[in-house]
């Protein structure tokens, strides 16, 4: 690639070596580095600042009492969170969802994107542009009803239609908890891919026609195209954002999954997230809440580096 | 990775750690502002938009107390988050409406944000109001504020007027009467459609995860006398699942859910739809608060403004079968006005608030806070609001004032329960008719009214363990209930509740209710 | 576009199901809006006894008039409009130009900037200490608050980075040779060339901030300030856990009332995307380069 070969200026830091060499460097990219000032700085202040919030998972956080005030207790709260008799079934649908959110949502923006980038009709291919991203702006209440009315037992649209055309028992979707993490995936799929495709359509409007041109000289026919010239472009953005993901695989959206949770499918509902809400509305427990925080940021760090190496391995740039 | 590198790398490490050392001089508190004997600075919720401080009520409560006012405006959805974020800001405000029960708050004030008024309070008689809904707001019988009254009772049984014609019968009386009613209801076709596409009862989601919600289930537990929430058994506070009367109360509703008479989607239908399939001619009874009606009304009213007063009948709590009756009754009040120890630091300033809040609660602030402007907004008739000048967008204003915003404010007056202020009275025949009823249905149901002895206390082991312990029987009971476990497994989940951690709950309830001395 | 001559019979069958499957798509993400709009538009009575309609039996705009009954909408719709355009523009600003150094595989300490960075995507502090630090460096009402403590999500910095690499090096070697210095390159080569991700993450940083309720809520406390979403949020919330919860006032948000702030919060932002659309034309990018 273009950039690997253009980097004269590295052998040049290497070869002069030691102080002299850092200073040399500093002013050779000071351009660059005063570049990054406001950028760092804005991570410094509003990212690295806050982090000393994190000692409160080692304390029993009361906010009136700040974190001096506060009462330090070691790794209580992370014993309370592994021992706990809920910390199984909570990993469980975690990673079950986060499973099911690697399989199906995150190719979903992309096939969309691939699709929408071999439609001819310029009109269609706009007005699709700009309609799938729509539910990005409705809120998780909104998608909730939208799925009652979809799919409740008792005034469900589609669930009736479904009835009508199997017949047999009514299934009440909403309520069974085996129905409840295709719902989720559903809800997640139709809110979120018409989003991200928005990034991969970025990628893909880098692809240089003259690759084009040269596939079909060589007689490539549609299928080939897209595999030697489309998918290649848009590798780099694929590998990004599947590392990125994975760093917050375990993160679930709480307001989403709190809002289709009831008593009957609370067992397959439940994740960290929605756990740690309960956790702080009933016992007030902020360090509780701020150690599972820093139990899913270590798994985070663990996933993001992990394939991140992996990526590396497979021959892909990786982000760092 | 070279040696100059890495020793870059290091240099820029320690710049980043000096950075943050710096930035991380000061922690929590910080340097809160302190009371000015002039300004009372609130922190309450709001249900619409936030009035203006030049607004006339603003003003208009301004002149009276003779001091400036500033209120923090929260809208409702968020007020928890935002209690959170204000508790460690440094900057509480002198008055903040907050839910004494949350554990939250009895962190908080444990830690001494909040003054202790126990004693204080007695001088105020405006602030005490009655003396029972007083300990019902207090944290183990200590008080920290004035609280908000709500209405002492309010459930409610509302049932389609015209059905219960249509099908030859009397509005009940007893929980059997109202079998009878869901069963005529599924099976007579009320709607007279030809089809037998109604039912009975609607019964919605249960909301949230603790066991005492208020909800439809628990008002039927004592129905059929089970305990509300807590109650006494052989010189004992037991739960209320934890009684024969409770698993009675529940076979009577499975009965209804297993024979159809209830919404087949009983168990996930949403509260905020809980009136559609009344209005829309699927269900006929609802079990809820009884200023429900006024909703069935308006929305009945905007489909057909001619007959909507014949459709709903409001009757009070039933009997149970064998002709005793329990009524299941509210705490009183919903939250408190908690007075700020950070910026009302003597005890001069602090009696210097307790006058004015004093005097806020009087009738004449209450009225303010609670009816408006007399003259302006609303004018008194048979000492009744009757509201006026709602067509000038000035005082429609001032209403909206009233209503989202400066009545969530109110200690003795407010929303749904008017105290000391004065009744607002609906110009429409229907609802007229609603709240006379009503009056005299609350008085009747008193008398048999079930309370909740446990209001007062905080179990330390629900503060600890509440997360892992509340949904236990509540879906155990909603899987009874749905047919997919059976009444020994029921009992089995309640057992499992007490080996978790129940059996020291009962015991904390117990020492901590004999402790106030009743 | 006349990417293809030849059109084989698979290609055709292709091209078919595609326009289906993608027409659907679009169909399934407009229909709820419809409704919603259409809801916005009925009566409370109707909302309540008709499962679903895209069209109202009667047209009712009490729901807008109440609206605009006050100029409460209408501020807090210019103050977002205001807050998110400028936000825009810093948070646009601040990302562009952090991930163009770090987009240099050969600038020293990168490595150490992109682990800082990557940390954030998976640790953050949490609510309370981010406030604190907004209230020490005095931003609280202030509608600083509502653009800085997000101005950079490392997230978007990182694909912005990884865009940025994919850049031909030539052309900035040649502006180089020229005499630009890296400032000069960044404004006269890079940015010229990245019309596409500009576009892309000028909506992403707007749609952000438009969106953005919490951060209002929480840092301002003169509700004059309020921006859009918190009414909306204020009138469409997960209602709380109590049943009795909608009953604690006389003002009872209708079902007819939702739809419509949902509406009124929709639209203008809606609108913003057509305008980006023509950045996102094929060849933009690397189409005019040559390597």
């Amino acid at each position: 690639m273009a950039t690997d070969l253009a980097t004269p200026p590295v052998k040049a830091v290497k070869a002069t070596g030691h102080r002299p060499g850092r200073a040399r460097a500093l002013w050779r990219y000071r351009w660059l580095y005063l570049m990054i000032i406001p950028g760092l700085a804005y991570f410094l202040i509003f990212k690295y600042v806050p982090m000393r919030g994190l000692q409160i998972a080692f304390q029993d956080f009361v906010p009136f009492l700040g974190y001096n005030g506060s009462q330090w207790v070691g790794f209580k709260h992370f014993e309370d969170l592994f021992t706990g008799p809920d910390f199984g079934r909570l990993m469980y649908n975690t990673l079950f969802l986060a499973l099911l959110n690697i399989v199906f949502v995150f190719p979903a923006p992309i096939i969309v994107a691939l699709m929408l980038n071999e439609l001819r009709i310029n009109v269609l291919k706009r007005s699709v542009q700009s309609l799938i991203y729509i539910p990005h702006f409705l809120s998780w209440t909104i998608v909730a009803s939208l799925t009652y009315i979809l799919f409740s037992v008792d005034y469900g649209v589609l669930a009736g239609w479904i009835h009508e055309i199997l017949g047999g028992q009514k299934i009440d979707y909403v309520a069974q908890p085996e129905w409840f993490r295709p719902i989720i995936i559903l809800q997640t799929l139709w809110k979120t891919t018409g989003w991200t495709t928005i990034i991969y359509l970025a990628a893909l409007a880098g692809v240089n026609h003259e690759q084009y041109e040269a596939a079909r000289m060589d007689g490539a026919g549609r299928w080939r195209q897209l595999w030697h010239v489309t998918l290649p472009a848009i590798r780099p953005t694929i590998v990004v954002m599947a590392i990125l993901m994975s760093g917050n695989l375990l993160d679930m959206s709480f307001e989403q999954i709190w809002l289709m949770t009831n008593n009957l499918n609370r067992g397959t509902a439940d994740v960290f997230d929605t756990f740690t809400y309960y956790v702080g509305i009933n016992q007030g427990a902020y360090s509780y809440a701020t150690a599972v925080g820093l139990f899913k940021g270590v798994a985070g760090v663990l996933l993001i580096f992990g394939s991140n190496w992996l990526a590396k391995r497979l021959g892909q740039r990786g982000l760092f | 990775m070279s040696a100059s590198r890495s020793r870059l790398l290091a240099g820029a490490l320690t710049l980043t750690t000096a950075l943050l050392a710096s930035a991380c001089s000061g922690t929590g508190g910080g340097e809160a502002s302190q009371a000015d004997g002039n300004t009372i600075t609130f922190m309450t919720k709001l249900f619409g938009t936030a009035p203006s401080p030049q607004g006339e009520l603003h003003q208009a409560i301004e002149k009276f107390l003779g001091k400036k006012i500033s209120v923090t405006w929260v809208p409702n959805a968020e007020y928890q988050e935002k209690t959170n974020v204000t508790l460690a800001s440094g900057n509480i405000p002198d008055v903040m409406v907050v839910d004494p029960k949350s554990p939250a708050f009895g962190k908080a004030a444990e830690a001494g944000a909040f003054w202790d008024l126990t004693e204080k309070i007695k001088q105020y008689p405006n602030l005490v109001g009655d003396p029972k809904v007083l300990l019902n707001s207090s944290v183990n019988g200590k008080v920290y504020g004035p609280y908000r009254i709500r209405p002492l009772l309010r459930s409610a049984v509302m049932i389609r007027k015209d059905w219960l014609k249509k099908v030859g019968l009397e509005a009940p009386k007893t929980t059997d009467d109202l079998y009878e009613v869901a069963k005529a209801f599924t099976e007579k076709d009320p709607d007279g459609d030809g089809k037998k596409d109604t039912y009975g009862l609607i019964l919605p989601k249960w909301p949230g995860t603790s066991f005492a919600a208020s909800s439809p289930f628990n008002t039927m537990d004592v129905w059929f006398g089970a305990p509300n929430n807590w109650g006494e058994r052989d010189g004992k506070l037991v739960p209320e699942f934890d009684t024969p009367e409770f698993f009675e109360a529940n076979r009577f509703m499975k009965k209804m859910i297993d024979e159809g008479l209830v919404n087949p989607d009983w168990n996930t239908l949403d509260t905020a739809k809980w009136m559609d399939p009344f209005v829309q001619d699927k269900g006929g009874i609802i079990i809820d608060v009884d200023v429900r009606t006024t909703q069935l009304l308006d929305l009945l009213k905007e489909q057909d403004p001619q007959t909507y007063g014949d459709k709903v009948l409001t009757v009070g709590n039933l009997a149970r079968p064998d002709g005793k009756k329990f009524s299941f009754p509210g705490s009183g009040y919903l939250d408190i006005l908690a007075v700020s120890k950070q910026r009302v630091r003597t005890e001069a300033q602090l009696d210097e608030l307790l006058k004015t809040l004093d005097k806020l609660a009087g009738k004449e602030g209450q009225i303010l806070l609670a009816n408006g402007i007399e003259g302006r907004n609303f004018k008194v008739e048979n000492n009744e609001a009757v509201l006026i000048n709602q067509d000038d967008p000035k005082v429609k204003q001032l209403q909206d004032d009233v209503d989202k915003a400066f009545i969530q404010l109110g200690t003795q007056a407010s929303t749904g329960a008017t105290g000391i202020a004065y009744l607002r009275v609906p110009p429409e025949e229907p609802y007229r008719k609603d709240l006379a009823e009503r009056k005299e249905r609350v008085a009747e149901d008193l008398k048999t009214a079930v309370f909740d002895p446990s209001l007062p206390v905080v179990s330390p082991t629900v503060v600890a363990k509440g997360a892992t312990l509340n949904p236990i029987v509540t879906d155990a009971r909603i899987k009874y209930l749905a047919g997919q476990i059976t009444e020994e497994q029921l009992k089995a989940e309640i057992k499992r509740w007490y080996d978790s951690g129940g059996t020291q709950i009962a015991q904390e309830i117990n020492d901590l209710v004999s402790k106030l001395g009743q | 576009m006349s990417v293809n001559q030849y059109r084989s019979p698979g290609s055709r069958v292709f091209d078919a199901v595609n326009i289906a499957v993608l027409t659907g798509l679009g169909l399934i993400t407009l229909v709820p809006l419809l409704y919603v709009l259409a809801g916005s538009f009925a009566s409370e009575s109707e909302i309540s006894s008709r499962t679903f309609f895209l069209w109202p039996e009667k047209f009712v705009t009490s729901t807008y008039e109440y609206i605009f009954a006050t100029d409460v909408f209408i501020r807090a719709l210019l103050t977002t409009v205001v807050v998110t355009l400028v936000g825009t523009v810093v948070q646009l600003a601040l990302t562009l130009t952090m991930a163009y150094p770090l987009a240099k595989r050969y600038l020293p300490g990168r490595a150490l900037m992109l682990n800082l960075v990557i940390f954030t995507v998976v640790f953050s502090g949490g609510i309370i200490p981010t406030y604190l630090v907004v209230r020490d460096l005095g931003m609280l009402n202030s509608y600083w608050a509502l653009i800085l403590p997000l101005a950079i999500n490392p997230f978007y910095l990182i694909i912005v980075k990884s865009f940025f690499q994919e850049l031909p090096e030539a052309l900035e070697e040649a502006a180089r040779i020229d005499g630009c210095t890296e400032m000069g390159v960044f404004f006269k080569i890079v940015l010229p060339l990245s019309k596409p991700i500009i576009a892309t993450f000028s909506l992403f940083y707007a749609v952000g901030i438009w969106n953005d309720y919490m951060s209002p809520l929480l840092y301002i406390d003169d509700s004059s300030k309020w921006t859009l979403q918190v009414l909306v949020r204020q009138l469409t919330g997960a209602d709380a856990q109590n049943a009795l919860s909608a009953l604690e006032t006389v003002f009872f948000p209708t079902q007819g009332l939702k739809f419509a702030v949902v509406v009124i919060a929709t639209l203008p932002i809606l609108l913003f995307y057509p305008f980006l659309q023509k950045h996102f034309v094929k060849g933009v990018l690397i189409g005019s380069v040559k390597e």
